[in-house]
């Protein structure tokens, strides 16, 4: 496969029509290039978009505020601030939740920590701002993600084996110890 | 630009009485020549990102290349030191970012040998089948750009053409095109789907055919050859002696590669060959490459015949993640998710280097372990930096015209050299 | 048990010395000693989940298990005993797989409660099964038992608890409390409070330290937090002289919660060191950290515009105070400034503003804390002993292996709660004999081997008549006698109108009790003497400290190793404010100002002149101020008009000076008059270092950032002296440390020299003279009655889970006690026909007070005729009723007891 060095060649410049048949050939191929915005590529269910904090089905939060997740941030962008819900005892719930998207790498590990599986990685990607500040998401803008983009971050769940895709599978919902005052469950 | 100051020729002052400003005299009947040192980067466009080289030229010819390095520097290794062994595989994501799945590999590769661990065999193969894949993809990208950089730009549309079917590959395996993370301490993180393993199936039946293009475009090509022939020649012995490795080593004519010689994955249950090349120039690291993108082909269609059944990741109690529905409802689970995440696992204290073969030569981890649950050092042998300390070297006597061709020949990527 | 102190050794019956084999290795042991402790000793570390070294082991989680040979079944470690020839192995894989069963029994009723828990990644259990790795878990049961959240502190969560039983063994056994049991209930064995009341105890908090899992929590943290979050800064507590070691952990600038040494984690350990303390802290330092954090700290300088404060800039306020103070300086001299420093702050505060007031202001007007009693320990004792510093005679190490102790004048367990610890100790492990005095029967005076339950006020009849007891049955030390025959004989000579009976009389006490009281004492080889505001903070405070002194010289204290004199400091640096000259007679390192050389010393130093200026001490400054003498007053952290009744007219004294300045971290009743308050920080956000009453130099390290803009009082005052053209530079603490350091060779160390006691100079010259007057019985002498009309005796003391005015301001010791009710005993409110929730009409004969009205409590350890206030309280303000006194000697000033009388209230 060594190129040869005939003169022939050389003179008649054969490796160059070769080459503009094959870039001839591409002319009529299909072609791969779209109009973003007005198509968008469908991105696959795994994939690692901006995050978001998902509730139960009936409108529960999953969140316990157990801040695992900020411990398995590698880029130690989560912050959790975690205390118990004022008028019912004993249960534990993030006050605060803070995830910068200016430092999320997008690993997914706060996903795979979340012993609740309160987060979830959505398709969204669009979401760029004039605004810095924007970017540092807190709990209101989280659960707004994580509503809007519910199938998304529930099919990311799946594809990532964080959560059985049928509903009659195990669904780990923690439950709150009761108090002696008042002796009834949550 | 910058010319020696001291010695511009300047007219006797005598000649202009009165008058304070010497003028230079041009009508020398002798050109003076003189050494010119010109810094090129660290925003060239073909430096692949922020390098800087000083020349020291004689004209247009290189008589000394000095590499700046640093300009990318984020303290990776530092950054190593303070998560646990988990929590760094992200960040060797951003080492060689085209070839993040390689990063991880080689990183995890190493932990599992500080542990002295054995992962399954369908883990092994998948690391195979992906680090191969990821290998095609890297080396696609350098074709384009090194052709790019000499001034072909076609070739640079069709590789990335191929390249993009691949990172639509690696989106559905882990989620991320680029950044994957998909490498796991003991295995991996998500099995390969069957409809997954029919698309690489597919991409492999084509892959030949779009081979011959892009040699259709360049092997021949007497632009190409004459910029890359005779450019940038190293013998075997000083190559050896740079420490160079991967295809810049073998292209010199050593016949050098981890994954034969200290084989790791499943690169031993594989049939394939170490591609050799014999003038150790830019043409035959060309011609080397391309010949391990045919190999790689042949690998990953190999382990997707055989891929074995069974587990994708270790059972280890001690080191890996439980699976999260047993998260849910086992205590003892739970806690490993707690322990794991908060605390990481301990490693024997100790320290070990392993090296792997990514794409562009041995990128090898070396970690010092106290014991604990994060390391105590980490360092990493990334072959662009090796790489660059041989530019000097295989730059002397070419002209600027080919700096960007030596570049390129390494491959190199600054997020790795700089770390 | 271990015995590694020669004195420990004396003292308890060390068994045999045998030799068994543990993995092969030839090993001694004493006899009789608990194998774990052996192993562990060795170093070997075998898991065990209801150990701890400070108590007796007890058995129960079945982890420590180890194979001995002749025995079938695995041995219990820590239960069993050392046995000569035993033959121990420890790492067979049998052990191993028996501890995993042990450790599976308990995962097995575990609830999956880990996201929530607050003990999680501190959890003894999960540290066990991810180093087992156990795998899945068979026959998973939960326990359903609901959270007891009835205590005002701790919740018990039992679904959690693994029933090892070390909370009730650590309060059973360290703090003699015994607050909590086991109950069998729903089929479960659950920790409760004894008769499954809500948990009353006093709060120490070292059952939440040792608990292994989430089963106790603290409520003033809840999840707050999770352990691997927080910034662990150990720091040196804010509330008593103790001078425990905190660590405080922090999240975002903000402390969530205190724990000390004492955890689950630090059970390995001889049992023996428990006598250099069991690593734990009260209540008042564990709970009492919310007031850092307080929304009621000052966070800008306040000015006073038109008669209301207002937020000001730090640069006007400093200007304004800089310009002032200079103006009045040069209008009417350094006589017209004076200035007060509470011993709440560091000694590098305190060493500064002394330097500021006494070089840069020209004055000798500046008085501390110390003016409220301790000055009366300092005086004396400096009288009697010699030295210039003064601090305890036996580190507590030694109180734990005293053989005696006698407690006078001090509720040790209200007041200093962990030093308590070591007077149990000695109790319990060491067989001490402990002798309480006091009117009150209090916790600690009923574990005392001897109460003495004294008439009210006949404290120093009852010193008296212990020296007299002892001298008359020929019971005086041998060496005391030889030393010092002639003091003995001007002893004797002294109390020859006191008797047996006249001092039975006195105290209440029936004489044979007292008679055995003083044999225990004068026949102790190691007794110690502590005492502390029950005999220095009332009338004659001076005369009884050299009372208790003939006392402890009488029993040879000064002679025998181990044994002592020890005066309790009730505020955490009350040690370091005299050290560093916090009071007008003192310059620092307990020099005094009147001396000459002493001033030339510092003169020199300083490089500034100090003029021989008289020491002018807080009662005269506070007339000073009335007569329009004082024209500005510098108050740090000192809240004279909070602190002393209205009859010493503190508040009309600031009215009358042009220019109050007051620098604390909250806005206190003196704070309130004043025309500049200056945001302090508080003891969590600044370096520096505190004297313990023991002598010890502690460090207080920075925990967080100053809340606000508040500023350490040494930045302050440096800024301040910058701005008015005396420049103390100081970078920081440090240099002033350094300083110090310099000035006062060998203070910073936390391991005290012994005190050096030299008696000689104090009973050859004038001692003659001097004992025989405080032995005179003079009439009313004993204050056993007040004035007609007043038949009660009211006293201002500490509680247990408060100190000073400061903890007020913690929301969680809040929490716990905020009770400004008057206590009374059990037979006056019969007598007055008082229940609890009445309340009740004080009146007493101090002028312009008026009746204060005031609830009441119950409170069965009161004797009849004396009532208790807690003095943290001013609403409604019971300390007015008090008529103040002064010392003649030491110009300390008696506010905390006086008579009153009680008439039952309208509601």
């Amino acid at each position: 496969m060594k190129p040869g060095r005939n003169l022939i060649q050389k003179i008649l410049m054969l490796e160059i029509v070769r080459a503009m048949w094959v870039v001839f050939r591409h002319m009529f191929g299909k072609g791969i290039t779209f109009q973003y915005p007005h198509v968008k590529r469908t991105l696959p269910d795994g994939h690692r978009g901006a995050l978001g904090l998902l509730k139960y089905d009936d409108g529960v939060e999953r969140c316990v505020g157990c801040d695992l997740c900020e411990a398995a941030c590698p880029s130690h962008c989560i912050k959790v601030v975690s205390e118990q819900v004022p008028d019912k005892p004993l249960v534990r719930y993030a006050s605060e939740f803070y995830i910068d998207m200016t430092k999320c790498v997008f690993c997914g590990f706060c996903v795979e920590a979340c012993p609740v599986n309160a987060l979830g990685m959505t398709k969204l990607y669009e979401y760029s701002t004039e605004n810095k500040r924007d970017l540092y998401f807190d709990k209101k803008k989280l659960y707004e993600v994580g509503e809007t983009y519910f199938a998304d971050a529930k099919a990311y769940l799946v594809a990532h084996r964080q959560e059985q895709a049928d509903e009659t599978a195990i669904q780990y919902r923690y439950k709150f110890p009761f108090t002696v005052l008042t002796g009834k469950k949550e | 630009m910058t010319t020696d100051a001291k010695q511009k020729p300047v007219e006797p002052a005598a000649e202009h009485p009165g008058v304070g400003i010497p003028v230079p005299n041009r009508a020398l009947p002798l050109l003076r020549t003189e050494k010119l040192m010109l810094n090129m980067g660290p925003q060239h466009p073909s430096t692949h990102g922020v390098l800087k080289v000083v020349l020291d030229l004689e004209g247009e010819r290189i008589i000394k290349a000095t590499p700046v390095l640093g300009f990318l520097h984020r303290g990776v290794e530092k950054l190593a030191e303070d998560g646990t062994y988990h929590q760094f595989i992200p960040h060797t994501d951003r080492l060689d970012y085209v070839c993040a799945m390689y990063n991880n590999f080689a990183y995890v590769r190493a932990v599992e040998k500080l542990l002295d661990m054995k992962v399954p065999d369908r883990a092994e193969y998948l690391r195979t089948i992906v680090a191969e894949v990821q290998r095609i993809i890297g080396h696609l990208f350098w074709l384009g750009t090194q052709a790019l950089d000499i001034g072909a730009m076609t070739v640079f549309f069709y590789t990335f053409l191929e390249r993009e079917v691949l990172l639509d590959f690696f989106d559905s395996l882990c989620g991320a095109r680029l950044t994957t993370s998909w490498y796991r301490i003991g295995g991996v993180e998500n099995d390969l789907s069957p409809r997954l393993i029919e698309d690489l199936y597919k991409f492999l039946a084509n892959f030949s055919e779009k081979l011959d293009e892009y040699n259709a475009l360049l092997e021949t090509n007497r632009i190409w050859l004459a910029r890359t022939k005779n450019v940038a020649v190293i013998s075997a012995e000083d190559a050896i002696n740079f420490g160079l490795s991967g295809p810049t080593l073998r292209g010199s004519g050593v016949d050098y590669d981890l994954r034969k010689y200290e084989p790791y994955g499943a690169y031993d249950k594989v049939q394939w060959e170490v591609p050799v090349g014999k003038n150790g120039d830019t043409y035959d690291r060309y011609w080397i490459r391309i010949l391990e993108l045919k190999e790689s082909a042949k690998i990953v269609k190999q382990c997707l015949d055989q891929l074995p059944a069974g587990p994708y990741m270790v059972e280890d109690p001690r080191v890996t993640l439980p699976q999260k529905d047993k998260v849910f409802t086992n205590l003892e689970h739970m806690i490993r998710q707690f322990k794991l995440f908060t605390q990481g696992f301990n490693t024997p204290a100790g320290e070990i280097y392993c090296g792997t073969e990514a794409h562009k030569g041995e990128l090898g981890f070396y970690i010092v372990s106290d014991g604990s649950g994060k390391p105590y050092r980490l360092k990493i042998r990334a072959p662009s930096f090796i790489h660059m300390g041989a530019f000097d070297h295989m730059a002397r006597g070419y002209m600027i015209a080919d700096v960007v061709t030596i570049f390129g020949t390494y491959d190199i990527v600054m997020g790795e050299c700089d770390r | 048990m271990g015995t590694r102190d020669a004195k420990t050794a004396r003292l308890m019956s060390a068994g045999a010395e045998i030799e068994l084999t543990i993995n092969g290795e030839k090993v001694k042991a004493t006899e009789g000693r608990s194998l774990y402790d052996v192993l562990s000793g060795m170093g070997v570390i075998i898991p065990a989940m209801c150990y701890h070294y400070t108590f007796t082991p007890f058995g129960s989680c079945g982890m420590c298990l180890v194979e001995v040979e002749g025995k079938k079944a695995p041995v219990r470690s820590c239960t069993a005993s050392v046995q000569a020839g035993m033959v121990v192995r420890t790492e067979t894989p049998e052990m191993k797989e028996a501890q995993k069963k042990a450790l599976i029994k308990h995962l097995s009723t575990h609830p999956l409660d880990c996201p929530v828990c607050d003990a999680d990644g501190h959890c003894e259990l999960q540290d066990f099964t991810f180093q087992f790795g156990i795998g899945e878990v068979p026959n998973v049961k939960q326990k359903g038992i609901p959270e007891d959240t009835r205590s005002t502190v701790l919740d018990f969560n039992m679904n959690r608890c693994i029933v090892c039983g070390q909370c009730i063994n650590v309060c059973k056994e360290v703090q003699l409390i015994d607050a909590l049991t086991f109950l069998k209930k729903d089929g479960f064995t659950i920790v409760t409070a004894k008769e499954d009341k809500p948990l009353a105890c006093e709060f120490c908090g070292d059952c939440l330290a040792v608990c292994p899992v989430g089963a106790i929590t603290n409520k003033f943290s809840k999840y707050l937090y999770k352990p691997w979050q927080m910034k662990k800064t150990q720091t040196t507590c804010p509330y008593c002289g103790d001078g425990c070691q905190l660590q405080v952990e922090t999240k975002d600038n903000r402390i969530v919660r205190v724990t000390s040494k004492l955890t689950w984690k630090s059970k390995w350990g001889d049992r023996a060191e428990t006598a250099k303390g069991h690593g734990g802290i009260c209540g008042r330092g564990r709970f009492g950290f919310q007031m850092v954090n307080s929304p009621n700290r000052l966070k800008l300088p306040l000015m006073r515009k038109d008669g209301r404060l207002v937020e000001t800039p730090w640069l006007d306020a400093q200007d304004f105070v800089a310009e002032r103070l200079t103006k009045i300086k040069m209008d009417h001299g350094g006589q017209a400034i004076a200035g007060l420093i509470s011993a709440r702050c560091t000694n590098e505060d305190i060493y500064l503003f002394q330097k500021f007031m006494r070089i840069g202001m020209g004055t000798n007007q500046v008085d501390g804390t110390a003016r409220y009693g301790h000055l009366n320990v300092v005086a004396a004792l400096r009288k009697a002993f010699g030295t210039d510093r003064i601090r305890m005679m036996n580190n507590a190490e030694q109180v734990t292996h005293a053989d005696a102790i006698f407690i006078i004048g001090s509720d040790i367990t209200e007041t200093h709660p962990v030093f308590n610890v070591r007077v149990k100790e000695a109790l319990r492990k060491y067989k001490a004999k402990v002798i309480v005095a006091d009117p009150i029967t209090t916790h600690i005076a009923r574990l005392a081997t001897h109460h003495l339950a004294i008439k009210t006020g006949s404290e120093s009849r009852l010193i008296q008549g212990l020296v007299k007891i002892i001298l008359d049955r020929g019971l005086c030390d041998e060496t005391v006698l030889q030393k010092y025959p002639n003091a003995v004989e001007v002893l004797k000579q002294a109390a020859a109108g006191i008797t047996i009976e006249t001092t039975a009389e006195a105290t209440g006490i029936p004489a044979e009790r007292l008679a055995e009281a003083a044999e225990v004492l004068a026949k102790s080889e190691r007794g110690v003497v502590l005492f502390e505001d029950g005999i220095t903070k009332r009338k004659d405070g001076y005369q009884n400290v050299l009372n208790l002194v003939d006392l402890a010289l009488v029993c040879g204290l000064f002679e025998k190793d181990g044994a002592g004199l020890n005066a309790l400091c009730e505020e955490n640096n009350e040690l370091g404010l005299v050290d560093m000259g916090g009071a007008s007679e003192f310059l620092p390192g307990g020099l005094e100002y009147q001396n000459a050389a002493a001033r030339g010393k510092f003169s020199k130093e300083w490089r500034e002149e100090m003029p021989d200026l008289p020491s002018v001490d807080l009662p005269q400054i506070l007339d000073r101020a009335r007569k329009g003498e004082i024209k500005a007053l510098y108050i740090v952290g000192e809240n004279p008009v909070g602190t002393l009744p209205a009859s010493m007219g503190a508040a009309e004294a600031l009215s009358k000076i042009e220019l109050v300045i007051v620098q604390d971290p909250f806005l206190t009743e003196t704070g309130r008059l004043a025309h500049v308050v200056l945001p302090a920080t508080t003891y969590a956000e600044k370096e520096g270092s505190f004297t313990s009453m023991e002598g010890k130099v502690n460090p207080v390290r920075m925990v967080i950032e100053p809340i606000g803009e508040s500023k350490p009082d040494w930045e302050i005052f440096s800024e301040l002296a910058w701005r008015m053209g005396f420049p103390l530079e100081y970078g920081s603490a440090k240099e002033i440390h350094r300083e110090i350091a310099k000035t006062i060779p060998g203070y910073f160390t936390t391991k005290p020299e012994p005190l050096t006691v030299e008696l000689s100079g104090y009973l050859n010259n004038g001692y003659a003279k001097e004992a025989p007057s405080r032995y005179a019985v003079k009439p009313g002498h004993d204050q056993a009655t007040g004035p007609a009309g007043y038949p009660f005796t009211l006293v201002l003391g500490q509680i247990l889970y408060h100190s000073g005015k400061y903890s007020t301001q913690a929301e969680g010791l809040m929490k716990i006690y905020d009770k400004a009710l008057l206590q009374i005993g059990p037979a006056d409110a019969e007598r007055l026909q008082l229940a609890a929730g009445d309340t009740v009409v004080l009146t007493s004969p101090a002028d312009g007070v008026g009746a204060i009205e005031v609830g009441i409590e119950i409170q069965p350890a009161l004797p009849a005729g004396l009532v208790f206030f807690p003095e943290h309280f001013n609403t409604p303000p019971v300390k007015d009723l008090i008529a103040a006194e002064l010392d003649p000697v030491t110009r300390v000033i008696y506010h905390k007891r006086g008579p009153v009388a009680i008439m039952k209230g309208a509601s």
